[in-house]
């Protein structure tokens, strides 16, 4: 079973790639194809120290591949999948070489950070007003009056003067938006709007008001109340 | 001792398209639609003062949405125009970016702006307004007035800062026809100006912002949008396209001759290695 020898790395290799590539993002987040670049490579160094350990081995790993490449006494099928791999291998690299020196065509990549840190003045502060249901009445008027036209009377982002802006106006229905969120988050993002963002949140690109200029805190905390319970979500909390 | 080769065609088969899937591995890529405004390269004449021109028909149009301006007081809830349309073209010297919106009347006060940032720094699309933790940059304004038959080249780092520039770059010209406007405006690539105005090198992605007002006036007279009272979008991107570049296939003809070569070489050597 000499042959075997190759055979066997081959299905190794094939093996690890299918469970990167298709098992493993069951239980993990997809894997970036330079990782599991990386394993197939380490996989196959893996191999190669391995196959290399003895004369015999080293001779029973290469010897098939060296006389797969030097042509020597193949027959049918064979003879065409060598020709193939010689026209295929230059042109591989050929492609490779233009796909990564061809320039770009996109635009650039945008890595937006969503929710970035808050400063640490407004870490962990709790809201002041009591939550009774005037307050969460009062706090849904300030909303329908200041918030609700980008961030929609439905509570879904889908305001009418929404459509323009780039990012859209948060969508607080969605379970990803104020729900995985404190109230001290909220206060500062109404507080000091887009441009109070950090670099990572990309404040020159958000349309959010400052809105300390227009409003008192204790109208922004109602209105963080007003905001949970239309969107029917609860703000996130540490206990 | 002649030992037989066991790989049959099939394993060969997997193993390359294992290969092949790992280099057709998706890229990071952006695909999304009207995400930049594509300025391509003429060879003949601009149509640098011409909203109307034939020209125009061949340039690709990117649509943007439009917001009113909510984003500091005075705002507005509601605008005329909806969405804007733009066009580019530039001739290595020259660039002219075209837009195209629909309002139903023309009035004297229809307005429009493009807006760009200045230098390296980032500059918020509400007129550069200072950033509590970002150290922004100034914004370069061009702005068109249908009474004014010219445009402004101007500045703003902030709001109330708005100045007009001494020296004027911008030219360009509006038209009005079956309820839509056309304006071009049109400015050399780079300028002497650095600091103030907006430098446009083809091939680079940069930032770009639009401003609509529907001159139109309301019962009382008053007008309908002015000012801060406008129809406005956030940044997207502004390329003028590059020349041609064929070096890539340069590249890989050099690769392919590479391989090819070390290829020829490594056989050659097996095959002595074989016979001897």
């Amino acid at each position: 079973m000499k042959g075997g020898s190759l055979f066997k790395p081959a299905i190794l290799i094939v093996g690890v790639y299918l469970f990167l590539k298709f098992a493993l993002p069951l239980f993990t987040a997809p894997l970036p194809a330079s990782l599991i670049f990386l394993y197939l490579a380490l996989t196959t160094t893996g191999i190669v120290i391995f196959a290399t350990l003895s004369g015999q081995s080293t001779e029973a790993f290469f010897g098939p591949i060296t006389r797969f490449l030097s042509g020597e006494g193949l027959a049918g099928g064979m003879k065409t999948a060598r020709l193939l791999v010689l026209v295929l291998f230059p042109l591989l690299v050929g492609w490779q070489t233009y796909s990564s020196t061809a320039p770009s065509e996109q635009p650039p990549a945008e890595n937006r950070t969503v929710h970035p840190a808050p400063p640490g003045e407004f870490v962990g502060l709790s809201n002041p007003i009591p939550n009774t249901p005037d307050n969460v009445m009062a706090g849904k008027g300030l909303y329908a009056a200041f918030c609700s036209p980008c961030h929609g009377g439905n509570f879904d982002g889908k305001g009418m003067a929404a459509k323009g802006f780039n990012p859209p106006p948060a969508n607080f229905s969605d379970p990803t938006t104020i729900a995985m969120l404190q109230e001290s988050y909220l206060f500062w993002r109404i507080k000091k709007g887009g441009v109070g963002l950090s670099i990572e949140g990309m404040p020159w690109k958000s349309a959010m008001p400052r809105w300390e200029v227009e409003l008192k805190d204790e109208q922004i905390w109602k209105i963080i109340m007003g905001e949970y319970d239309g969107a029917h979500q609860k703000p996130r909390t540490w206990e | 001792m002649k030992m037989l080769v066991r790989l049959k065609p099939w394993s060969i088969g997997i193993i390359g398209a294992c290969l092949v899937s790992g280099f057709l591995a998706p890229r990071a890529g952006w695909a999304q639609e009207s995400v930049s405004v594509r300025a391509g390269l003429v060879k003949g004449t601009l149509p640098a003062d011409d909203p109307a021109a034939a020209a125009w028909n061949s340039a690709p149009a990117s649509e943007f949405p439009l917001s009113p301006q909510v984003h500091w007081p005075n705002r507005i809830l509601e605008v005329t125009a909806q969405s804007v349309k733009v066009r580019g073209l530039h001739d290595g010297k020259q660039v002219s970016i075209l837009l195209e919106w629909a309002d139903p009347t023309e009035d004297p006060d229809d307005a429009a702006a493009l807006e760009f940032m200045v230098g390296d720094k980032k500059a918020h699309f509400a007129h550069g307004q200072p950033m509590a933790q970002v150290e922004g940059g100034p914004v370069n304004i061009w702005f068109w007035k249908n009474k004014d038959a010219k445009i402004l080249d101007m500045n703003a780092k902030g709001f109330g800062t708005l100045k007009v520039q001494d020296q004027q770059d911008v030219t360009g010209k509006g038209v009005y026809q079956n309820g839509a406007w056309k304006v071009v405006f049109t400015r050399p690539l780079s300028t002497a100006d650095a600091v103030n105005d907006a430098q446009i090198k083809p091939g680079d992605f940069i930032n770009i912002a639009f401003a609509i007002w529907d001159g139109k006036k309301d019962a009382a007279g008053d007008l309908k949008e002015k000012g801060s009272q406008k129809a406005v979008s956030s940044w997207w991107y502004f390329r003028a396209e590059p020349p041609p570049d064929y070096s890539g296939y340069l590249y890989a003809a050099i690769a392919i001759g590479l391989a090819a070569g070390f290829q020829f070489v490594v056989i050659r050597k097996l095959k002595k290695g074989a016979s001897t």
